[in-house]
């Protein structure tokens, strides 16, 4: 490595890094010897931003996402602290890690002719199951999927401003404002899809507005976000007709249905009807549509999922695995997927999350950059990233 | 001892009082007995080995064997981040015991001043990152400096009239008074709707840049020392 040309308190570190995980560290020795070096070369960060050829040997190095896919990608997708160091450091940097990898190989690997394939993302409270999903996300972004990203379906199952009675059935219930909020942020992210796909029903909203068989899918958007009352249902309409075209031998596009929180949908939910009474999830348009989009009667595409404990209405204290989060109905409906553990940090991860911090001079605290600081973050941490994050911010 | 006691000279010998050898009680906050040791919390010292010991310090170590140690309280830890004035800030800032909510808005306060820092580094120019100071504790440290007046005014009595005296303030007292103004004026003089954090961390940015309403207040209790300097004779002490 070229020790030289690294500053003085990076090398003892980058020492330090050598001894613990010789592995993968050696094969990049290797392809160091053959090339002249890359500049700026830094052990924490990878220069391959294509989530698509990223592979085992990047695991724990930092990627840099372009703000351009930020802006149309992310709209509502990335977690709140993660938005504020994004703005802080001027960049997006995600960590390559081990579950992420291992659910864009398999999408990579994905039979287009085949029931969509159901993945989730497991494990402790802030250990990185969000951003693992956003990096799974990204690469479908970049291999030209039509992405389908719910943020936080937790969202939709508490503090609900508006409730209307749906018009389309009247047992259930409308939430406008969500919807449209959605609608507006799916719009952002598919723009070239809007006016390739095409309607294959004939939808009548009111007695005067309709949409015609055959017209653009942003005709059907935009009807939704100008007329606020029926946007719930052309969030229905919107998932209807992307899972009955996706497969479909005629179509061009692949669907990645990304969700995040799935456990909402068969949990409880925090509002009340007027008298006072509460709602089931049953009963929320929204909720009853993603229901259905979750169901692998379609082809043509996957859905990657992620449970959560923290934004969850009631959820059982110490539960993390999917059968404790999603109940028994809720592990029925999405009964068979592939679970993906996230774990904490592993030392390797941990070392290069820190090296990233320094670079980025955001360890400010003169004892944070010691030996014995580092110690005491990681017995204070226990490598658990949002901890971490949330430590170092006031150190 | 630790702390300083507070205490209470005998006044009138009663009778039946039996008599305090020390000739002092122990009257506001700690009520040890002073035969009691204070615990040590520093690492450096146990780690210590035999050899390198001085004479005194061995001397404590056979004390500690002998004498009762005062149990600890919940602020001392052998934390490598403890900093005291960062301690004695929070407890000033503390409302009816909730330490949670105190130690929440400093570390809030600490990690919005660096975000604001930080930031400016990462967009300012080459040349310009070096005069940027992104530490947070440096900017608290530095600010509570600027705001901690030298000389104060105390209210002395002569021929009938109140005078306001400039007097030296100990070190503790300028410390207190620096505190005391900065949490203040932050929860009086700002808009209701800001939270804690924010304004404290816009304040002690201002206070570091020797700006805003606090410094401004210490240069006016200076105004007024160096106005009254005609009086500074009728102190006694």
């Amino acid at each position: 490595m070229a020790l030289h040309r690294m500053p003085l308190r990076l090398r003892q570190t980058v020492t330090h890094v050598r001894w613990l995980h010789t592995s993968g560290l050696g094969q990049q020795q290797e392809a160091l010897v053959v090339e002249p070096e890359p500049e700026p070369f830094s052990v924490f960060r990878t220069q391959q931003n294509d989530p698509a050829s990223q592979s085992e040997k990047h695991i724990g190095q930092f990627y840099t996402i372009p703000p351009a896919d930020i802006r149309t990608l992310f709209p509502h997708g990335l977690p709140r602290r993660y938005q504020q160091q994004v703005k802080t450091f001027t960049e997006a940097a995600v960590m390559v890690r081990q579950p992420a990898l291992e659910v864009i190989s398999y999408l990579k690997e994905t039979d287009m002719s085949k029931p969509a394939q159901r993945y989730m993302f497991y494990g402790l409270k802030g250990g990185g199951k969000t951003l693992s999903l956003c990096h799974a996300v990204h690469f479908c972004y970049t291999q030209g999927w039509l992405v389908l990203h719910i943020p936080d379906a937790h969202s939709w199952v508490k503090n609900c401003k508006e409730l209307l009675p749906s018009s389309f059935n009247a047992s259930r219930f409308d939430q406008p404002l969500q919807a449209t909020e959605w609608l507006r942020n799916f719009k952002i992210t598919n723009e070239p899809f809007l006016s390739k796909i095409k309607t294959r029903q004939r939808y009548l909203w009111t007695k005067r507005e309709l949409t015609e068989e055959g017209s653009p899918l942003g005709e059907l958007v935009d009807q939704g976000i100008n007329r606020v009352k029926s946007s719930s249902d052309v969030v229905g309409a919107l998932m209807k007709e992307l899972r009955q075209q996706s497969g479909q031998p005629g179509c061009d596009f692949h669907l990645a249905v990304a969700v995040d929180g799935v456990n909402a949908l068969w949990g409880k939910s925090s509002i009340q009807k007027e008298d006072k009474s509460e709602v089931d999830p049953d009963e929320l348009t929204l909720v009853y549509n993603l229901r259905k989009m979750m169901r692998n009667n379609w082809t043509g595409g996957a859905i990657i999922t992620t449970l959560s404990h923290t934004g969850a209405v009631y959820p059982p204290k110490l539960a993390y695995l999917p059968q404790e989060l999603l109940g028994e109905r809720g592990f029925d409906n999405m009964d068979p997927f592939i679970p993906v553990s996230v774990p904490y940090y592993s030392e390797k991860e941990f070392e290069s999350c820190f090296l990233y911090y320094m670079d980025r001079n955001w360890l400010q605290h003169p004892m944070s950059r010691t030996e014995e600081g580092k110690k005491e973050i990681i017995f204070m941490t226990d490598r658990n990233p949002s901890l971490l994050d949330r430590i170092c911010a006031f150190l | 001892s630790g702390s300083g006691l507070q205490i209470k000279l005998i006044g009138r010998a009663r009778a039946g009082s039996g008599f305090n050898t020390r000739g002092v009680l122990a009257m506001r906050w700690s009520r040890y007995n002073p035969y009691y040791l204070e615990p040590e919390v520093r690492k450096e010292v146990y780690d210590k080995p035999e050899t390198e010991l001085s004479d005194e310090e061995k001397e404590e170590q056979s004390l500690k064997a002998l004498r009762p140690i005062k149990a600890a309280t919940n602020s001392v830890t052998s934390s490598v981040f403890h900093d005291p004035v960062i301690s004695k800030f929070i407890n000033m800032m503390m409302k009816h015991g909730n330490k949670v909510l105190a130690r929440e808005i400093m570390t809030e306060t600490l990690e919005l001043i660096k975000r604001k820092q930080v930031e400016k580094y990462h967009k300012a120019p080459e040349g310009k990152r070096e005069e940027i100071e992104c530490n947070p504790y440096a900017i608290f440290h530095q600010a509570l400096d600027n705001c901690k007046p030298v000389v104060g005014l105390t209210s002395i009595q002569k021929g009938g009239k109140y005078y306001q005296v400039p007097v030296p303030l100990t070190d503790n007292r300028r410390r207190f008074l620096a505190m005391k103004w900065m949490i203040t004026e932050c929860r009086e003089n700002k808009h209701r709707r800001t939270h804690m954090y924010e304004k404290l961390s816009q304040e002690l940015m201002a206070a570091s840049m020797k700006e805003g309403n606090v410094f401004k207040k210490k240069i006016e209790l200076h105004k007024m020392a160096e106005a009254n300097r005609a009086y500074a004779h009728y102190r006694w002490w």
